[in-house]
């Protein structure tokens, strides 16, 4: 391991375009890490191709590499730039996939350069159950012994040996797949042969099913000293078999006892020891309810959501230490920043509240995916609760994952019985409403454990929900039943409705009896020290830690938590809003329950409130920050109409998505324009590419700028969409379309439609042309828009560098037709630069074409 | 589930729902900070008369199980929680906490700000007496500021006679103080031929069973309330015998080779504290539980040496004699509840007692 | 067929208390130097003495000496007798009570090399051996003062010590030859 001194310049190998599998985490962790980097004196470079990307917008443009994520790309930046070392655990597994790829080609010696983290001995290992495997044998960690085939006549003579289920798994993925649970030899031969394909090495390992076990996970993090501190332990609700990502996690662990933890807690020690990781490490176990044996099923020394999740929920900032370990500095040295208290790093993290993470689907958008969960992950995102008991912790996740305006739940009572013991035993997504209903319907907490084999503790917290719930419907209006529905999660909208009366009157009620939340920090020392994190979420205690921020603050609501569709580009518009906020001297809170989000990140704001982005809980922070700013996501109409009835400076950021205007069919060019007072600024003239064969506007999900035309035509277009502006009262960031004219040839081209700009055509220009657009428009809401700057402001729209960007689609990752995605299904994006004949127009309308050209060698 | 009260000398009352056994008590109250582990934490005996304030926000939820008993009877005087659960994961399913509460006579109240109350709580600089009682009234207080708090912890928890835990390996004397029994654990592990003595053993009843080692165990209360019968003993045996001291057992070594103690403001117990292993320069963690510590500035620097640190609060967290193979430790090396890197004391103590032989 | 007798946990734990056992037989550090033999007990002479600067902040001076391989295998009648090729010590003994370091004794031939070629450099006040491991079948009249572990073995046994800043990890293992 180096030394502080030895390191001078880094590459990190970024996470490319969010996906199913990881969305905003890693660029989270990018930005802390950086951070922390400049702060030792440390030069970093990027290499990353998403176009929502912070991280790229915090570095200068000589460091940023914006290319696809590739083994050969890489490489060249190494050969030509000479990094002394290269960090591949914020690329997640594709991260460490090329650095493995780099060291098999002999590269990583060739050079000279240290990979951070993990030495290549153990980097080899990663991702491969065979080696790993071994290593753990070695050092008496319990696994579950994988056999490794090539073929599938080797498999059947394994077949007796370990009995059915058994699980399939590809050694050395070429994409982060899982194992598939096998339950006859038809199953496995189908998972083999995929396996095989999806094997760089052509193989496959089976094993023993632990499948109905529970699943463990452990994040810690260690020093080059060897010192080891466990950050927290997260507890999968939903037992092996069903994806980590898929199931309803609890952190601390709720079912385990002391003896139990402790013995996961020094497997995962040993094996960080054994591995010689330097930085985090983030385990899985399965373990046997019936006799607390357990397993290692999963290692990742890398950034993972179960990270960003183990940060958030502890109040320890994991991302900052590790940049810290990872140059060599000892956890005993680490120094936070003022709000932590002085040896924060290096005390091993105690807490004192609950919370839950709950998936989010892509199933409305994708109707036509399996929504069975097994062991492929399906959730697009998550959202977390935090609270002091396990039911208020879980009711407020439960909520946050609706997005129902009116903060109710949706309710499964159509469900017939044999329907429902079906979806109990072969679980949907949004299975905790069936969970409930079962509960409502008579079932016992043991019946439902021993079906589900989620353990009976949590049934017995869902059926105390239900007593609460009972005990609302039976006492309406009734002051002391109040409290202790809101003390046990219920938001304000589902006693509302449950009383048929409206949040307004059940606010009335509870100020009357001076009911008010009270804000305890998220702290990792359960207060023992006086931290002053920036993290707070609500309950209903006797004291509370929130005072207002101060003055000159602004609130900002967040998204909740990511979806299909433009959520990476809003969270990168959230967070480099807040960024302006903060230079125009304002005090920074963000509301938000998406702990992936990059805006979350103590870095971006001066105070983070995790509570459910529902009206109640947002007039209650309201109540308590008074800030002079409140600004509202465009999407959120409900909120946004009952928070202009008060009297708030309110703003609609980012900007409504939604105009009361019909939506043309098509347009084929965009024309981009500042709008500010008087001027109109031309910012680009882009292709509007919808590849495939239906041409639609909902398809447009590929942009090309400058747009393929001659100068003169582009002129030309400009001049038209300012004087289609003029006509219109719109400001801020436009976007005129065009389309050819429906009746003469297709080189006449006419205005269809004048609408805000989509967030992310947003990022795409602000990455383009170099100008951040979001900040403009930003500074245009608050007032501090100089319209002198505005004038001084040279976009060249004719630029020789042309830009790429096209969406990212969740399809194969979702196991439905490969086919050319909608607007509203987009999971990520890439951007790509070049020269025009590089990205010449006629090859573009192909999807594989448009692939190839992204993922193209610089 | 009745309305009940936890009501401190400075005044405060706060409400909650009572649990467990309907008792009235009073006691020094105590945060706990460890992240699990309820079980082991109530049937500690440093616990005794003492109420129990718990960070850990959810309690109950794994039942009462066999392996999690730090001693049979225990006798803290309460436990304040935010929240629990009765659910019994034995096989007879009929041990929850509360029934466990129950048939100790140990009341608990939940639906507290414990959080509120820990932060309260460090902020202190001398214990803090409670009650536990129905009705927070005047009456209630006058009857708290009457409790006086025990000095003769020890006699009260540990054993009056001695008792064997036999098997086939080292023999160890274990003094008993209101030991844990994860210490006994440990040392079963290690397939230990153990003999509990009471701690108003001699030297002589020691050396008379001619041990391998002698253990001095944890216990509650004050070292400097046992006088010095018990000191005199432990300068006599620790010259013939390897001896492993914890917690109580280390301040009581402490003492005995001309150390003094300190009073901490605010006892504390839990596990996120690093602590440095002076020996190897590294950093372990494990479980704490104390109320008092050596004063480093006392260590007669001939006699002990200072093997172990708590890198937060500065604590003297371990000891060894320069002359003997002697050590002790402050934290709880068996770590039931808590981290085990800790255990490895056992192996030390182990392998002092083979060295001996050979 | 490879055994690891001593892991790495156990293998720091011995080094403790060697160095503790160390400080309270000599009644402190004074006049201590520390002599490490051929490759890895030099390593284990450092360690001692990086637990002895931790404890007591005290540097006590290491030096090492080199003997020529002692073929450990079955027939070792046909040996020649050990003999130091060097010796690098930047210090007297003169007047130092040493403390010799080896990983192995076996049969005591290296260990009475090594204590000749220290007193043809002066008069030690003492000399104290310190082993990792004491395997037995000891040739002359040797014996170690501060002993590791002891592992009995056949001589058709090899013991096999491994170092983490040579080896990749530490360990002491016993092979049936």
């Amino acid at each position: 391991m180096p030394s502080l001194n030895d390191i001078q310049k880094v590459l990190i190998i970024g996470g490319g375009p969010t996906e199913i599998g990881h969305e905003t985490e890693l660029d989270s962790a990018t930005v802390q890490i950086m951070t922390e980097f400049k702060k030792h004196g440390v030069r970093t470079l990027v290499i990353d191709n998403n176009p929502f990307s912070v991280a790229l917008e915090e570095i200068q443009p000589t460091n940023m590499y914006v290319q696809a994520v590739t083994t050969e790309n890489v490489r060249h930046i190494i050969e030509k730039d000479q990094p002394d070392a290269i960090l591949p655990s914020l690329g997640g597994l594709l991260g460490i996939q090329i650095a493995q790829e780099l060291i098999e080609d002999g590269d990583i010696g060739r050079f000279g350069v240290t990979v951070l983290g993990m030495a290549p001995a153990t980097l080899r290992q990663i991702n491969n159950p065979a080696a790993l495997n071994a290593t753990l044998k070695e050092i008496q960690e319990p696994i579950i012994e994988a056999q490794v085939v090539s073929t599938t006549d080797e498999a059947m003579g394994m077949v007796e040996a370990i009995g059915f289920p058994l699980i399939v798994k590809p050694v050395s993925p070429r994409v982060d797949t899982n194992r598939t649970i096998c339950e006859n030899v038809d199953d496995m031969l189908t998972a083999l042969n995929q396996g095989f394909q999806q094997s760089r090495f052509d193989q496959c390992s089976l094993e023993r099913s632990v499948v109905g076990y529970k699943e463990v996970e452990m994040v810690a993090v260690r020093d080059v000293a060897d010192t080891k501190i466990l950050i927290c332990g997260l507890e999968n609700i939903d037992p092996i078999g069903i994806h980590s990502g898929d199931s309803i996690v609890v952190t601390p662990p709720q079912t385990l006892n002391d003896r139990e933890y402790q013995d996961l807690r020094d497997a995962t020690f040993r094996i960080a020891t054994e591995l010689g990781i330097v930085g985090v490490l983030h385990l899985h176990f399965a373990l046997n309810p019936a006799n607390q044996h357990f397993y290692v099923t999963k290692i990742a020394p890398y950034f993972t959501r179960g990270v960003a999740l183990a940060a958030r929920t502890t109040g320890y900032p994991i991302a900052l230490v590790v940049g810290a370990l990872l140059l060599g500095q000892r956890l005993v040295d680490v120094k936070l920043p003022s709000g932590y208290v002085k040896q924060t790093a290096i005390m091993e993290p105690m807490v004192d509240h609950v919370g839950v993470r709950i998936p989010l689907w892509p199933f409305q958008e994708v109707p036509d995916a399996d929504q069975h969960l097994d062991t492929v992950m399906k959730a697009v995102g998550s959202t977390i609760g935090l609270g002091r008991l396990v039911e208020e912790a879980l009711l407020k996740s439960v909520r946050s994952s609706q997005f129902s305006p009116r903060d109710v739940l949706p309710s499964v009572s159509n469900l017939t019985d044999g329907e429902m013991i079906r979806q109990l035993i072969h679980p949907l997504a949004n299975r905790i409403l069936v969970l409930i209903e079962a509960l409502r319907r008579g079932y016992s907490p043991a019946e439902l454990s021993e079906l589900t084999k989620i353990d009976n503790f949590y049934f017995v917290k869902l059926q105390h929900l239900l007593l609460i719930e009972q005990a609302i419907k039976d006492h309406p209006l009734d002051v002391d039943v109040l409290l202790r529905a809101r003390y046990f999660g219920f938001g304000d909208g589902m006693i509302a409705r449950i009383w048929q009366t409206d949040t307004a009157k059940i606010r009335q009620l509870l100020a009357d009896a001076r009911i008010a939340p009270t804000y305890k920090m998220i702290e990792p020392t359960a207060g023992e020290f006086p931290e002053k994190t920036s993290g707070f979420y609500s309950t209903f205690e006797y004291e509370n830690e929130s005072q207002s921020l101060g003055e000159r603050t602004a609130l900002v609501l967040g998204r909740g938590g990511n979806q299909l569709g433009p959520n990476s580009a809003a969270e990168y518009f959230t967070t480099e809003m807040l960024k302006q906020l903060k230079r125009a001297g304002y005090h920074t809170i963000l509301m938000n329950t998406n702990p992936n989000a990059v805006a979350i990140a103590p870095e971006f704001s001066d105070k983070q409130y995790v509570d459910p982005i529902q009206l109640g809980d947002v007039l209650n922070v309201i109540h308590v920050e008074h800030p002079d700013i409140v600004i509202v996501p465009g999407n959120r109409h409900y909120l946004t109409r009952e928070l202009s009835k008060l009297d708030i400076n309110l703003h609609v950021l980012p900007p409504d998505q939604e105009t009361d205007q019909p939506a043309p069919e098509m347009a084929t060019i965009g024309v981009s324009l500042f709008v500010h007072n008087q001027h109109k600024l031309a910012v680009g003239v882009m292709d509007m590419i919808a590849p495939g064969m239906n041409k639609s506007l909902s398809q447009v999900t590929a942009f090309r700028m400058p747009a393929e035309l001659p100068r003169s035509r582009r002129t030309n277009l400009v001049e038209q969409a300012k004087q289609a502006v003029s006509e219109r009262q719109v400001t801020g960031m436009i976007q005129v379309l065009f389309a050819p004219k429906p009746d003469s040839d297709s080189h006449q081209l006419t205005v269809v439609g004048v609408r805000p700009s989509r967030l992310t055509e947003m990022a795409f220009l602000s990455k383009v042309t170099g100008v951040n657009w979001v900040r403009m428009l930003t500074r245009q809401h608050i007032g501090t828009l100089d319209d002198a700057e505005l004038s001084a402001i040279k976009v060249d729209i004719h630029s020789n560098r042309v830009a790429l960007m096209n969406a990212a689609f969740p399809f194969r990752q979702l196991h439905v037709l490969n086919r050319p995605g909608t607007t509203d299904q987009e999971v990520g994006a890439t951007i790509a630069f070049g020269s025009s004949e590089a990205l010449t127009l006629t090859n573009l309308s192909d999807t594989d074409e448009l692939d190839r050209i992204i993922n193209r060698t610089i | 589930m009745a309305k009940r009260y936890l009501i401190l000398e400075d005044g405060s009352a706060y409400a909650g729902e009572g649990f467990g056994a309907g008792a009235t008590t009073s006691g020094e109250v105590i945060s706990n900070l460890n992240l699990l582990g309820y079980q082991e934490t109530i049937t500690d005996q440093i616990y005794h008369n003492q109420i129990i304030v718990f960070a850990q926000p959810a309690i109950g939820n794994v039942g009462i199980n066999h392996d999690s008993y730090e001693s049979i009877l225990p006798t803290a005087k309460g436990m304040v929680v935010r929240d629990v659960t009765n659910i019994s994961t034995n096989r007879l399913s009929r041990l929850s906490l509360d029934e466990f509460l129950q048939q100790h006579n140990i009341p608990g109240i939940s639906g507290i700000d414990t959080r509120h109350l820990i932060r309260k709580l460090r902020q202190l600089d001398g214990p803090m007496k409670g009650s536990i009682v129905d009705v927070a009234d005047a009456h209630a207080f006058d009857q708290l500021n009457a409790t006086v708090l025990t000095n003769r912890q020890v006699d009260q928890v540990a054993t009056p006679k001695p008792y064997p835990n036999p098997d086939t390996g080292k023999n160890v004397v274990v003094i008993d103080f209101g030991l844990k029994h994860g210490i006994l654990r440990q040392l079963s592990e290690r397939r230990c031929n153990v003999t509990v003595l009471p701690w108003t053993a001699s030297a002589q009843d020691v050396l008379n069973l001619d041990p391998d080692g002698v253990l001095l165990s944890t216990g509650p209360g004050s070292p400097l309330d046992l006088g010095d019968a018990v000191l005199e003993m432990i300068r006599t045996v620790q010259a013939e015998i390897p001896l492993f001291a914890i917690g109580l057992g280390h301040e009581l070594f402490a003492l005995a080779n001309g150390a003094e103690l300190k009073m901490l403001p605010v006892e504390y117990h839990g596990s996120g504290h690093p602590i440095r292993r002076i020996v190897t320069n590294d950093i372990i963690y494990a479980t704490q539980g104390q109320g008092y510590a050596v004063v480093a500035k006392s260590i007669d620097r001939d006699r002990l040496i200072t093997t172990y640190v708590d890198l937060i609060n500065g604590t003297v967290q371990g000891l060894r004699h320069r002359d003997f193979p002697a050590f002790s430790v402050q934290f709880f090396a068996d770590g039931a509840p808590g981290p085990h890197e800790s255990r490895d004391l056992f192996d030390e103590f182990m392998e002092a007692m083979t060295a001996r032989e050979g | 067929m490879v055994k690891v007798v001593v892991d790495a946990m156990a293998m720091q734990r011995a080094l403790t208390r060697i160095t503790y056992e160390i400080i309270e037989r000599n009644k402190g550090v004074d006049d201590l130097v520390i002599l490490g033999i051929k490759t890895r007990g030099v390593y284990l002479a450092r360690r001692i003495a990086s637990r002895l600067q931790q404890l007591e902040n005290v540097t006590v001076p290491v030096g090492d000496l080199d003997i020529t391989p002692y073929r450990d295998d079955i027939d070792h009648d046909a040996q020649t007798e050990p003999e130091v090729t060097a010796a690098n010590i930047d210090f007297s003994v003169e007047g130092k009570k040493v403390i010799l370091v080896d990983d192995v004794l076996y049969t005591g031939r290296t260990i009475r090399a090594a204590m000749s070629a220290i007193m043809d450099l002066g008069r030690p006040k003492s000399i104290n051996l310190a082993v990792l491991v004491d395997r037995g079948h000891r040739e002359l009249p040797i014996r170690a003062d501060f002993v590791g572990k002891n592992i009995p073995s056949s001589q058709r046994e090899r013991i096999k010590v491994s170092v983490s800043e040579i080896d990749d990890r530490d360990a002491v293992e016993i092979q049936q030859a």
